[in-house]
């Protein structure tokens, strides 16, 4: 079985979050919430990069170990889904996850969090494929269209790479093939130190 | 080819060679980018502060105790605990003081009120947090999410009405020195013999429940707070989180204790917080410092 994987190709990525506002359209994600974001290091100095990040479908997800009702759980294809209809909005997912990918609608009875919202991989949710309500809550189900995230999709340089890890990594070892690393390809520095 | 075309070549190559030379030193100095100079490895890790932060520092306690310890904590205190009792129950059983020489009076029905509105607030508080807990059990979803709010609101309730009784309270709890005589003989409770216990007005396992429930309950609100508010930085809410569960569990074993040492461990004792008087009797055994006026 594929297991899905993004990638994002920080030599290739420009900051111009496409990917966030794709997102964000794409699956009519209320304002404040941010499924993905990019973050940008050395902004406006010599080596500036940027890098698209949102939820990474971990393999042993820390959300899943530790949610209080077992409202997120692992698709067979690696994708990490929440129901909304499980979740009590109690955060322990977002204090558990290294990224910072679960986010939280607010507004709701005095103040109080809703059920947690997260990256989906635009692959909908745990009701009915295509339904209103699968809609309405989770957003776009494209994986089941046979399409790639919205994200990735619509990248406009291909920095940010979504599909079955195989073939994504097989695209990304290309690349860094052609872009020749020369004395500064991987293990240069730790085969011949200091030269 | 003739001469001057010759110069201007060699003078072509030259330049060639100082701007490739120049090239490459600037590349070395990373004062360009060059891509696929770095390894990717090094390439991600340039980002791993910006993104992970800390996450290392509570993060990592956190996900290694909210699985599985938390919970096996908060079963032990309310399975263990009542087990315990009960075995005391049937082995020791409970103490009875006759009202035949009159009775004291304890505690006012202002004393009173605040207590039960901090019994109300405080037992749906323990409820709720053990339902959020134990949430996997009863299969989440809205029920546990409207008494998550139940909890909030408890919590607010009982913060104010907390200060309250600790300021009525504080003066009689603070430690003396036959407290600890009180603990060694664990509040004369092995034996149903009438010895004279120890205390003053309050003994050493009521104040530590009035110090738990009251600067213990003040943690608690204001992790609470900070869970429920999501006011700060992620790793500061890892560390409310990992308090709020350990001293969560400690006020749920004291609140057992609490219940079983009004309800069962002295007969009629929860008569006192209602109409305010304790026997004579019991008053000069279990509180035999106190002075009686």
């Amino acid at each position: 079985m594929a297991r899905m994987k993004f990638l994002c190709d920080v030599e290739r990525c420009i900051n111009c979050n496409g990917c966030v506002i794709a997102c964000k359209q794409g699956n009519n994600i209320p304002v404040g919430i941010n499924r993905r974001r990019v973050v940008a290091i050395n902004e406006g100095r010599p080596g500036e990069r940027s890098v698209s990040i949102s939820c990474m479908h971990c393999s042993d997800a820390p959300c899943i170990a530790v949610c209080p009702v077992k409202a997120i759980y692992q698709r067979e294809d690696g994708i990490v889904l929440v129901n909304k209809d499980i979740c009590i909005g109690c955060g322990y997912c977002f204090m558990a996850c290294p990224f910072g990918a679960p986010q939280f609608p607010s507004g709701q009875v005095f103040g109080a969090r809703g059920a947690m919202d997260k990256c989906t991989f635009c692959a909908g949710g745990p009701v009915e494929t295509f339904s209103e309500k699968e809609r309405k809550l989770y957003g776009q189900n494209r994986i089941a269209e046979g399409k790639p995230p919205l994200c990735a999709a619509m990248c406009s340089t291909k920095a940010l790479l979504a599909g079955d890890a195989d073939v994504i990594s097989d695209i990304y070892r290309k690349r860094a093939f052609q872009r020749g690393g020369g004395a500064g390809a991987w293990g240069w520095d730790k085969a011949y130190k200091g030269r | 080819m003739n001469r001057s075309s010759l110069v201007l070549y060699v003078f072509f190559l030259l330049l060639c060679s100082i701007a490739a030379a120049a090239g490459m030193a600037l590349c070395q100095n990373q004062f360009l980018f060059s891509p696929g100079h770095e390894s990717i490895t090094a390439a991600f890790s340039q980002f791993k502060g910006t993104i992970v932060g800390d996450w290392n520092h509570y993060g990592r306690l956190f996900i290694e105790w909210q699985p599985a310890l938390f919970r096996a904590i908060f079963f032990w205190t309310i399975i263990g605990l009542p087990l315990v009792f009960l075995i005391h129950f049937i082995a020791i059983g409970p103490k009875d003081f006759s009202h035949e020489r009159g009775e004291v009076f304890y505690f006012s029905s202002f004393t009173r009120l605040v207590h039960w509105v901090a019994a109300i607030f405080f037992s749906l508080l323990v409820l709720t947090g053990l339902a959020v807990v134990f949430g996997k059990t009863f299969g989440g979803g809205s029920l546990i999410r409207s008494l998550r709010y139940v909890h909030v609101v408890s919590a607010l309730v009982f913060t104010v009405d907390a200060a309250v009784l600790f300021l009525i309270w504080v003066r009689d709890m603070f430690p003396a020195p036959y407290d600890v005589k009180w603990l060694l003989i664990l509040g004369g409770y092995l034996s149903k013999a009438k010895r004279p216990v120890p205390a003053g007005r309050f003994n050493a396992g009521q104040k530590a429940w009035f110090w738990l429930s009251t600067i213990g309950g003040g943690f608690m609100a204001w992790t609470g707070y900070q869970m429920f508010s999501f006011g700060v930085e992620a790793e500061a809410l890892r560390l409310a989180a990992i308090i709020h569960n350990f001293l969560g569990a400690a006020l749920v074993g004291f609140f057992i204790i609490h219940l079983y040492m009004s309800l069962f461990a002295i007969k009629g004792s929860l008569r006192s917080m209602i109409t305010g008087f304790k026997p004579r009797e019991e008053v000069e055994i279990m509180h035999s410092r106190y002075k009686i006026h």
